[in-house]
């Protein structure tokens, strides 16, 4: 139950890398993180995940919650590095059609 | 005893003398050994949040006896932020404590009666009081 | 402190000193636990120690005693901790009552009905993982032999995840029809979601709705872990996904529907993703393992096979359920 989130910003354009697993205990890290850069104006946010081993519900309604506000502020949010494992569950959910998500090895969505 | 019944905490050296005080009082009053730390712990726990805390300070001691009880009491005053929620640093657990049980919450524990007085911008007033058994 | 726990202190002590043998130890040591209950503090303990060996020992040099005041001192911060962590643990007790009796109210406000219709053998199970449910399921049935079944999973947890089934609940008690079909039950409720919950909440669920008389279910999702269909003829597991997404992200979301008819000896199987995202040591427990135990007692009542699913599956995570387990099968028989 560990995780790891490293977040960079210059230029309104942030760069993250999380590692490890998402979930009930760490997914307030990950959110507490995260709701620092929420506001900005047209902020444009890459998050790579590929060192992500586990994620469920809980760290899925973090990137949601951030989605929407990066959204509702004129910004754009981008997850990848994306296991088959995550990416099902982003297909599953329907977030994997509104969001830009990328998964490992392939482009786009 | 000599009027020397307060002590400014400035500096952490000031905390040791702040003891010092306390327990001469307390010895003097016939507090136990026991007693005696404890009285001492209080008055180091209330002398290093000032030093922590409000940068500047006192504590006095005061020697007190009510219906033919004797009791010290301790005076911790500064002119500090104040402190904002005072429900907080009252409570048990990690935040006031970092799990060693001392803070406020300790100093309440250590002796009989406690009161806090506290306001934002001015300053906070600690006074806190042991009777001899 | 009491003079007789002195007494008794200095005369435990003392049989010690003199044949220091286990026995002595093991009476000292119930005695200490006669002090803790009586709240005795460390630091009372060792100046009760010290007052003893005085008078056993008077003879001793100075030194010992300034040790043993040092160690008094040493010991008040042990003793703060002890009694924080007690108050801590009342806490906790307290807590836990409310809790309990939080969970008591979702219960009763939560309870639906099995419904009983012609040739359908329904088997349900749903354990949370903690002391409230985050998973929800909803039973409407009417004399016309249908009926609807929500299986929805509140991503969020504790009081917040409870009141908002209780949104759900109220919603679908409103529509109050179990012949409503699953892309308007989810359009509904994915509106009542999207406003009355806060960012960070959202529910996936699974709508269907079954009629007995043509056995035919009709289904579709919002963002929910697909159901499984067991198709008894050709001794095969598919799933039965709709696309649609989670309730509570987006007012405008529209949801797909599709329907399946179900033969004799047919199973369907609709869970939330307590049941699928097992782990145990060795990694995640994969979706073919439950196919398997599913497979193993097909012949059997519907209740069975969930029963045998969930016991399978709580030994081989050892008991450890990470999230709340919701399975529902429908037979048809």
């Amino acid at each position: 139950m560990n995780i790891q989130v490293d977040l960079t910003e210059s230029d309104n354009i942030l760069e993250g890398f999380i590692r490890g697993e998402i979930d009930a205990h760490t997914a307030p890290v990950l959110r507490e993180k995260l709701e620092t850069y929420q506001n900005h104006q047209g902020l444009k946010a890459e998050l790579d995940l590929s060192n992500v081993n586990y994620m469920d519900s809980t760290g899925l309604g973090v990137f949601v919650a951030f989605y929407k506000s990066v959204n509702s502020n004129g910004g754009h949010v981008k997850l990848k590095g994306l296991s088959a494992r995550l990416k099902r569950l982003f297909d599953i959910t329907g977030l994997g059609d509104i969001m830009d998500i990328e998964s490992v090895g392939k482009g786009g969505n | 005893m000599s009027d020397q019944s307060s002590v400014e905490i400035l500096t952490e050296w000031d905390i040791v003398a702040a003891r010092q005080l306390g327990r001469n009082v307390a010895k003097e009053l016939g507090f136990g050994t026991v007693d005696q730390a404890r009285i001492t712990t209080a008055i180091s726990e209330l002398a290093r949040n000032i030093y922590l805390y409000a940068g500047k300070g006192r504590i006095e001691i005061q020697q007190l006896t009510e219906n033919g009880i004797k009791g010290i009491l301790i005076i911790a005053a500064d002119s500090g932020p104040g402190i904002p929620d005072i429900r907080k640093v009252m409570e048990d657990g990690f935040t006031t404590s970092g799990g060693l049980g001392a803070g406020l919450p300790g100093v309440k524990r250590l002796m009989d009666d406690f009161k806090i007085e506290t306001i934002l911008g001015e300053g906070t007033d600690i006074r806190a009081t042991k009777w001899l058994r | 402190m009491a003079q007789e726990i002195e007494n008794q202190y200095k005369e435990i002590l003392n049989e010690y000193m003199k044949k220091q043998t286990e026995q002595n130890l093991y009476v000292g040591q119930n005695f200490s636990r006669q002090l803790i209950l009586e709240n005795i503090a460390p630091e009372e303990v060792i100046s009760m120690h010290k007052a003893a060996i005085q008078e056993l020992y008077s003879e001793l040099p100075e030194v010992v005693w300034h040790s043993f005041d040092f160690l008094i001192e040493m010991m008040i911060n042990y003793g703060l901790a002890l009694q924080e962590r007690q108050s801590l643990l009342k806490q906790q007790e307290e807590l836990k009552v409310e809790m309990d009796l939080a969970a008591n109210v979702q219960e009763t406000l939560l309870k639906t009905k099995l419904p009983l219709l012609e040739g359908l053998d329904i088997g349900l199970l749903s354990i949370p993982a903690r002391k409230m449910n985050g998973d929800y399921i909803y039973f409407v049935s009417d004399h016309d032999g249908y009926a609807g079944v929500a299986v929805a999973d509140v991503i969020g947890k504790g009081l917040p995840a409870a009141l908002c089934m209780s949104m759900i609940k109220f919603g679908m008690d409103s529509l109050n029809s179990s012949h409503a079909l699953p892309k308007d039950v989810l359009s509904v409720i994915n509106r009542i979601v999207e406003k009355s919950v806060d960012d960070s909440m959202f529910v996936s669920m699974f709508y269907s709705n079954y009629d007995a008389k043509q056995a035919r279910l009709t289904y579709g999702s919002a963002g929910h872990e697909p159901a499984i269909l067991y198709r008894a003829k050709d001794n095969e597991f598919s799933e039965l996904f709709a696309k649609g997404l989670l309730l509570g992200v987006s007012p405008a979301a529209v949801y797909e529907e599709h329907t399946v008819d179900l033969e004799k000896g047919d199973l369907v199987i609709m869970m939330t993703d307590g049941v699928t995202e097992g782990r145990n040591e060795d990694g995640f427990i994969e979706r073919e393992v439950i196919f398997e135990l599913i497979e193993r007692k097909k012949d059997e009542p519907a209740q069975s096979i969930v029963q045998y699913v969930y016991d399978e599956l709580e030994r081989m995570q050892n008991a450890q359920f990470q999230d709340d387990f919701t399975l529902v099968i429908y037979k048809k028989v």
